[in-house]
């Protein structure tokens, strides 16, 4: 079965490997509010060029920036979307015929919002390859969240590699059926559509043993749960989260006065 | 006295319109390790899954009758209840698992955590579980991507750590070599010697004559017959007419008596056949 394409811890002996889940879940919640409090995407951007140091530290320097290219076509549909027809224009940045216009502001709020993605992805997706979800759902329940919560993390983790073959599975299956899956993009839509059918029963299917497997595991029952893997929060996750809160303030009031 | 007790338990998976269980009355005590087999889509899966309250709390259906496990009335009780009494393992491995561990040790810690055992025990019972069903080599591997039969050990491992008092097994061992086949029934052998109550549905009639207390028919949705498993196992009529093929033992020794070479009983284990072998060449 292939490993996650996207979504897949990567265990290394790392110093940001051992911070304790909720020490990284607060860092990377921290990025986020701030790149929604700053106003230009210049800032974005040295935000996100911090992720160097904080990828190094966790010995997966060139990992962390691998999902990047997926995000391209959609900051490429950005960029002609909101530069032609941004609906606060107001500066012509380049004249084109047929009265269409490239305008200044439409080009700003796109950067705005690919840096805004840029970032949330390398630093969310730093944070998956780093935490083994079994230690988060374990932080979870330590937090007294309900523990259903956790557990929906973790599977969705597992099961999404399982999924992904699945679909790989079935295309194969239809391919060697005559399916064309190349072509221009109609054609292709159409060639995937009868895919859905079977990856959704398989879905259906695939809930129902799960949730066997679940109860055939007490997991509904009624009791204090406990954790097999330890997490505990350190002194350097306390002072680590401290100064993580100081610099969002620090840097969202900066930010937000320059 | 009876912990598992079917009272003209009646079962129809709502959408069919035949019963897959009809009119089923049967206990089975406290300890006994009990048999079931019959022919291919008899209810047989069904049966297992109703003690477990995977009928009716998981499927929908109808029930008649009342299915009472350890005082508990199944349709009236949560599955939560039931879980801490009942362990159920079921034939195909990955459906089994939970995706829940990122590793085989986690798997098997993950229905511990649900039964809120302390760590440290935690930690002891898996070490112990890892080396009794042998899953050392591949401990730390993500239990999705091992293979058919060692899925099905850790499966299994998964539920014996729970230490339920009523094991039920829908062949356990049809995913397994014959040695793994082996390992699993001496397993099980030694859990009931621990006065553990176990309920195995399995195609393997040697096993059971070996193990088994008693042994039910379960044919076209009904029980045909409960007995000793002497008394069902070496009835070759009876198990002929519920299309079931008696083990190699008995027909070696109904062989030999049609033909006047033994005058014995039906064979029906090893053991048997060692002492008829015996008595034939001295007789
Ligand atoms: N979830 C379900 N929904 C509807 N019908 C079902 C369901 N599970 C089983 N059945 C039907 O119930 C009948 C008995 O199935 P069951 O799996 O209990 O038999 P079995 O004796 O275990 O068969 P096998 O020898 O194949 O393991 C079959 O006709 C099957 O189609
Ligand atoms: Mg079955």
């Amino acid at each position: 079965m292939p490993r996650a394409l996207l979504i897949s811890y990567i265990d290394k002996d790392s110093f940001f490997h051992k911070l304790n889940p909720v020490t990284k879940l607060v860092i990377t919640i921290s990025v986020i509010i701030l790149i929604f409090i700053t106003k230009s995407f210049i800032h974005n951007l040295i935000i996100f060029i911090f992720i160097i140091p904080f990828a190094y530290y966790s010995k997966l320097t060139k990992q962390v920036f691998m999902p990047i290219k997926y995000l391209f076509i959609i900051f490429v549909i950005l960029f002609v979307i909101q530069g032609l027809f941004y609906p606060f224009r107001e500066t012509v940045l380049i004249q084109l015929p047929y009265g269409f216009a490239i305008w200044t502001e439409g080009l700003i709020y796109a950067s705005m919002i690919s840096s805004r993605l840029l970032v949330m992805l390398v630093y969310g997706y730093l944070f998956v390859l780093t935490t083994h979800p079994g230690d988060l759902v374990s932080a979870l329940r330590k937090l007294r969240l309900p523990y259903i919560f956790g557990y929906i993390v973790l599977a969705t983790l597992q099961i999404i590699p399982r999924v992904q073959s699945q679909m790989a599975t079935i295309i194969e299956a239809q391919k060697s059926r005559g399916l064309e899956t190349k072509g221009s993009i109609v054609k292709r839509l159409r060639a995937y559509t009868p895919l859905l059918g079977p990856l959704f029963m398989g879905s259906v299917q695939n809930a129902i043993e799960r949730a066997t497997a679940l109860e055939a595991r007490a997991f509904s029952a009624k009791c204090e749960k406990t954790s097999y893997r330890e997490t505990i929060i350190m002194k350097k996750d306390k002072v680590i989260m401290v100064l993580t809160i100081i610099c969002l303030i620090i840097f969202g009031v900066t930010s937000w006065l320059l | 006295m009876a912990i598992v007790e079917f009272k003209n338990f009646s079962w129809n998976y709502s959408g069919y319109r035949s019963k897959v269980l009809r009119n089923i009355n049967l206990s089975i005590n406290k300890g006994e390790f009990f048999g079931i087999i019959g022919g291919v889509g008899s209810g047989r899966t069904t049966f297992c899954s109703a003690i477990m309250g995977l009928v009716p709390h998981l499927y929908p259906g109808n029930i008649d009758g009342e299915l009472i496990v350890d005082g508990l009335n199944t349709e009236k009780s949560s599955m939560s209840d039931l879980s801490t009494r009942v362990g159920l393992i079921m034939q195909s491995p990955d459906t089994q698992l939970t995706g829940a561990g990122m590793n085989v040790e986690e798997e098997l810690s993950f229905g511990l955590e649900n039964l809120g055992t302390p760590r440290k025990e935690m930690i002891k019972r898996v070490k112990k579980m890892i080396k009794l069903i042998g899953l050392e080599s591949f401990k730390y591997r993500n239990p999705f991507e091992l293979s058919g039969g060692q899925q099905q050990k850790v499966a299994i491992a998964s539920v014996l750590i729970m230490q339920p008092e009523i094991l039920v097994l829908d062949e356990p061992t049809a995913q397994l070599d014959p040695l793994g086949t082996t390992l699993v029934f001496n397993l099980i052998k030694k859990l009931a010697r621990k006065g553990i109550t176990i309920i195995l549905n399995t195609q393997k009639i040697d096993y059971l004559a070996e193990f088994a207390d008693r042994v039910a028919i379960l044919n076209d949705n009904e029980i045909r017959k409960v007995g000793k498993t002497r008394e069902v196992l070496t009835d070759i009529n009876l198990l002929k007419k519920n299309r079931i093929i008696s083990s190699d033992f008995t027909q070696l020794s109904n062989e030999l008596i049609n033909r006047k070479l033994y005058k014995g009983a039906l064979c029906m284990t090893l053991n048997d056949a060692k002492e008829m072998i015996s008595k034939v060449k001295r007789g």
